[in-house]
């Protein structure tokens, strides 16, 4: 076989891996209930539908062949989640970005004193897992009123991406040429050089950071399932976990799983294109 | 000459502090609560029902798990899963950056195809897995009807679930591995492939005597990050298998999460969870001392 021939067959099993699992959840959100309970299962909607996309939005859906169906009981949360993550992710991507930039920035670029104490103040809450603060969150956003709010929730998601997102810049600032002396010969002040200077040359590295930002604002769950499920100010995550135990419709549970990864599948589409043009995983120091 | 640095490093520290102060104070007040609520926990008797009453107990509930049986299967689960995690994420991850790196023509559309897992949350990946594997319409009971004898093949049993978890894992993690890998293998200075063809290195040889040195400290990064975010994630879990069947997949996050949300353990799950914080810590530590140490 030619070297060809190998890279296109490896490059054959590499889309099957990736692309397998999507596509045996989600033709369900294809298939009518009678068609999911089929044993054995078929590989393809015989029949395919898209009931499902109409009835987790709320609506009633006739099929070409006339049959009926109704809206998901379901259907109230998902519009809400998806408006909600919406507004959520937006915002946590812009205040993670307004923040982290100049953290980064003086972690990567600066020599200060107790900077790696600081430093390892802020990569300890990226190893704290969300389960042991969950219930002291709960009962502190009781107390002040920020449980079942979508701002109590974007409090808990900032905790997770500023950490999160320092750690992926900073390493990232560190590469960057040293351009900071000519800025200041040049008559720019030090905050000056950072914002005309560091910030345009930093595009990659800031695109590729709100990028994470709004993924992991956009997907996260176990908070978004203590503190906001149920209420008007549920997002996506918790509206589909509604799905999994209360009410379970797999067709329906699909086609709102469906929904749920278009935006996220659209920022990743930037992210690729970004990342490999960022090299953040320098030895440190060099 | 003395003076002059001096005063340049307090005006680096006083821009420094302008800059980092305001995030620092927010996370320290908005994580310092819970931990410490946490903390306070860990020492105490919660007790819900028939008035809401804590004892303090002391190192009671630290000492009372030491000696359950379930926590140490369950630091067991979690310890397979991470290690599983991290050899199947990086060497998948590895292996589609190294195929990547070959491509010439339709690099974009393959790059964002193969990224998508990634953007996939933790819960989706969940669920795609708990659809693809387990249950009586598994993939590959479709696959046994149409290829084989015809019969229920459920992945999720009790002897393969933890490595069925793993794989999914690796799939939802090994894109991000493999794009930064492609990152650092485009940074390799073409030149020495070309000495490596006059030296008429063979494939093999070329990767580990060329590529792989560049990648070492990259490797050493992800499997920090891999195994951290292995021991900490729950939703994942707790959608696909909820710990089953039985307790065989219950990793130490389940455990600590049934504890304080069905057996209302608030005290006991707190504790539980600073032994997870713990282990996170030291592993993460060991592997810088052993390794990352060595790399930077």
């Amino acid at each position: 076989m030619s070297k060809k021939a190998i890279k296109w067959i490896l490059i054959l099993v590499i889309l099957l891996w990736t692309l397998i699992p999507f596509y045996w959840f989600l033709k369900i959100a294809f298939m009518t209930p009678a068609e999911i309970s089929v044993f054995p299962p078929h590989f393809y909607p015989h029949k395919p539908t898209i009931s499902g996309f109409f009835n987790v939005l709320g609506f009633s859906y006739t099929s070409p062949s006339g049959e009926f169906f109704l809206p998901s009981g379901q259907a109230t949360q998902v519009k809400r989640g998806l408006l909600n993550s919406f507004v959520l992710a937006s915002m946590v991507t812009c205040i993670t970005m307004i923040v982290v930039t100049p953290l980064s920035y003086a972690f990567g670029r600066l020599e200060f004193q107790h900077k790696n104490k600081l430093l390892i103040g802020i990569l300890l809450s990226v190893a704290l897992p969300p389960v042991s603060i969950l219930i002291p969150f709960y009962i502190l956003f009781v107390k002040v009123g920020l449980a079942g709010n979508l701002i109590g929730l974007l409090l808990v998601t900032l905790t997770i991406t500023i950490p999160f997102v320092s750690w992926m810049l900073i390493g990232f600032f560190r590469n960057l040429p040293p351009v900071e002396r000519l800025a200041i010969i040049d008559g720019y002040s030090r905050f000056g050089a950072f914002i005309k200077i560091i910030v345009p040359m930093s595009k990659v590295g800031i695109t590729v950071g709100a990028i994470v930002s709004f993924l992991f604002a956009w997907n996260e769950y176990t908070f978004a399932v203590v503190l906001v499920n149920g209420t008007f100010a549920t997002t996506i995550p918790a509206s589909i976990s509604g799905f999994l135990f209360q009410h379970p419709e797999p067709e329906h549970l699909a086609a709102s799983l469906i929904y749920s990864l278009i935006p996220p599948f659209i920022v990743a589409y930037f992210l690729q294109e970004h990342i490999t043009k960022m090299n953040i995983t320098e030895p440190m120091g060099g | 000459m003395r003076r002059l640095k001096k005063v340049k490093e307090l005006s680096n520290f006083q821009f420094a502090l302008f800059l980092t102060l305001p995030v620092i104070i927010f996370l320290i007040t908005i994580i310092g609560y819970p931990l410490g609520y946490a903390l306070w926990a860990s020492f105490h008797r919660i007790i819900f029902f028939g008035g809401y009453k804590t004892n303090f107990i002391g190192f009671e509930n630290y000492v009372n798990i030491l000696h359950s049986q379930n926590f140490w299967h369950s630091v067991g689960v979690s310890l397979r899963f991470g290690v599983e995690s991290v050899v199947f994420t990086l060497s998948i991850g590895l292996g589609i950056a190294l195929v990547l790196a070959e491509l010439s023509r339709g690099k974009k559309i393959i790059r964002s195809l193969v990224i998508l897992p990634w953007a996939t949350s933790r819960y989706s990946a969940g669920i795609i897995f708990k659809y693809l594997w387990g249950g009586r319409k598994s993939f590959p009971t479709a696959l046994s009807y149409i290829f084989g004898e015809g019969r229920i093949i459920d992945m999720l049993n009790q002897n393969t679930v933890i490595e069925m978890l793993a794989i999914g894992n690796a799939w939802n993690l090994a894109p991000l591995v493999a794009l930064f890998l492609l990152a650092n293998i485009n940074t390799i200075p073409s030149r020495l492939y070309d000495m490596a063809e006059i030296d008429q290195l063979g494939p093999f040889r070329k990767f580990f005597y060329v590529t792989f040195p560049y990648l070492s400290y990259s490797l050493f990064v992800f499997t920090s990050i891999v195994i951290v975010l292995s021991l900490k994630v729950f939703d994942y879990i707790f959608v696909q298998t909820g710990g089953g069947p039985g307790t065989v997949s219950a990793t130490l996050t389940y455990e600590i999460y049934k504890e304080s949300f069905s057996n209302l353990n608030l005290g006991y799950g707190a504790a539980m969870s600073f032994y997870l914080l713990f282990l996170i810590l030291a592993i993460t530590f060991s592997l810088f001392v052993f390794w990352g140490r060595k790399e930077a």
